[in-house]
């Protein structure tokens, strides 16, 4: 989107500050996110503190952009296409965090399962599922970057691709859990990070949208496909036995 | 407002990056029209290269309070002022006080622009002739490099022999804030720079201000507190004639300390 710059300089300045800031944030937010699915597969001890500890960077900067926002808010009185661009950092830098939060979630796991000798084809599905969120993330970031909502709104669509992996990982890992409950114990773990992964493509969605709502002003009116099944899905324990 | 609360103002600011100097230190000033006491015992300073706001309603006596600091009061029988108001150290309210050296050292802009009757060029030439003696073409780089500090110079500078009053009202302002920047000043009293001025033509002067400040102490009262927001570091809420709060202006647009400033910003006055 192209807009002239404002007269007042440092009001431009600020507001290119603020930008910054959530791209690198979401540098942050991306490198969470692959290292912790790196250190689930390669049940990786260090990797996966390593990322934990990069997570408090990303609440670090969420507090920053907060405390921006306000006292633009209160200093610039921005308007318009200002506004937004206030009001879209404040929800993005939100989303992100969660998605650090999520991601550390998931290095904790893999802290929890370096002891499990499981094959690690049992890792394949998430793994996907991982790189499918991440690419989604990244691609919500650029749009962002661009201001291009043609593009966020690919994102938005797209997520039903995480929703179906995410089904079909769900039925998977049951059905190893019940082939032998020693598989119980890490892919209990398994399902909770493909859970977190589908959390984090509901939260580039979210971004998508705020992308949407940054550059048109309105939210996006369609529906979205929605294709997470599995709180509905029954666990046919009875045919484990 | 205490001496105490200032001095902890001051503390709290100075970063080891930057040291907050006084360039004008006002101290238990009293002012008085007449029989009225219009200011009761201010305490404030104005930070050297630094903007400081003053808000507060109609007949707060913050315009009062600036035209203190330069003597234009002088001008006016019946009006007197007691306290100190320190310029680098110097209490400017004494009798010994060159009135025209004071005036050279803090220049003022007023509500509505107030052009000489003569040329652009003039305008400008003008105020540097009262003071100093210069040949023709330091005259003339002084007055180029004025208006360019006025933001001015782009959009005058084929037309210099115009008269000042055929500039438009943002113009005019800005030629206002040329000339006072002409006689080289340290300190730059802005009395409601904006009020008669468009928001694009506000908008220039609010840039201005903000490059100003690298050279310059600047005062600048406003009834519009969102420009007091805009373009300040240091924000004064005075009320019936006492300082109520002095902060640094996020703190003050943010998370104000006293009641009756947050009521006066937030539009809760009773």
């Amino acid at each position: 989107m192209d807009t002239h710059e404002h007269i007042v300089r440092s009001y431009e300045e600020e507001l290119s500050a603020l930008n910054n800031k959530i791209a690198k944030m979401g540098g942050l937010a991306e490198q969470v996110l692959g290292q912790s699915i790196d250190a689930l597969e390669g049940r990786d001890p260090d990797l996966a503190a390593a990322t934990i500890q990069q997570d408090e960077a990303i609440d670090e900067l969420e507090k920053e952009i907060e405390e921006q926002a306000i006292v633009m808010i209160a200093r610039r009185q921005p308007l318009a296409y200002d506004l937004r661009q206030i009001m879209a950092a404040l929800r993005i830098s939100t989303d992100l965090e969660r998605i650090g939060d999520l991601g550390k979630n998931i290095a904790k796991r893999a802290l929890a399962v370096v002891g499990e000798q499981q094959p690690k084809q049992l890792m394949l599905g998430l793994k996907h599922m991982g790189e499918l969120a991440l690419g989604q993330l990244k691609e919500v970031l650029d749009a962002y970057i661009e201001r291009d909502a043609d593009r966020a709104l690919k994102v938005w669509y797209r997520d039903e691709d995480i929703d179906a992996m995410y089904n079909s990982l769900f039925r998977e890992l049951l059905t190893y859990m019940m082939e032998d409950p020693r598989n119980i114990g890490l892919c209990t773990h398994l399902l909770f990070g493909a859970k977190n992964i589908e959390r984090i493509g509901d939260h580039a969605t979210n971004i998508a949208e705020t992308v949407y709502f940054l550059v048109h002003g309105n939210a996006i009116t369609d529906q979205r496909p929605k294709s997470d099944t599995t709180s509905s899905t029954p666990v046919p324990l009875r045919s484990a036995v | 407002m205490s001496l105490a609360m200032q001095t902890e103002i001051k503390n709290k600011a100075a970063t080891p990056a930057e040291r907050l100097e006084e360039k004008v230190s006002v101290r238990h000033l009293n002012f008085y029209y007449g029989e009225y006491r219009a200011l009761a015992d201010i305490n404030v300073n104005l930070y050297q290269n630094k903007v400081t706001a003053f808000i507060g309603p109609s007949g707060c006596g913050k315009s009062t309070l600036l035209r203190i600091i330069n003597r234009i009061y002088d001008l006016y029988p019946n009006q007197r002022a007691d306290g100190e108001v320190l310029l680098d150290g110097t209490n400017v309210l004494g009798p010994k006080q060159d009135l025209n050296l004071l005036r050279a050292k803090v220049g003022m802009v007023f509500q509505k622009p107030t052009p000489f009757p003569m040329t652009i060029y003039d305008n400008i030439a003008f105020g540097v002739r009262l003071y100093e003696q210069l040949p023709k073409a330091d005259l003339d780089a002084r007055v180029e490099d004025s208006l360019r500090r006025g933001a001015l110079w782009d959009e005058v500078k084929d037309k210099l022999d115009a008269s000042g009053l055929s500039l438009s009202g943002g113009q005019q302002q800005r030629l206002c804030i040329a000339r006072t920047v002409a006689i080289r000043p340290e300190v730059i009293l802005l009395d409601e720079p904006c009020s008669a001025l468009d928001p694009i033509s506000t908008a220039k002067i609010e840039e201005l201000i903000d490059v100003l400040k690298r050279d310059y102490t600047i005062a600048i009262v406003t009834h519009n507190m969102q420009q007091a927001a805009r373009t300040s570091d240091y924000t004064a809420f005075m009320y019936l004639g006492e300082l109520v709060e002095f902060d640094n202006t996020t703190q003050i647009f943010t998370n104000p300390r006293m009641e009756r400033t947050q009521d006066y910003i937030t539009g809760r006055f009773g």
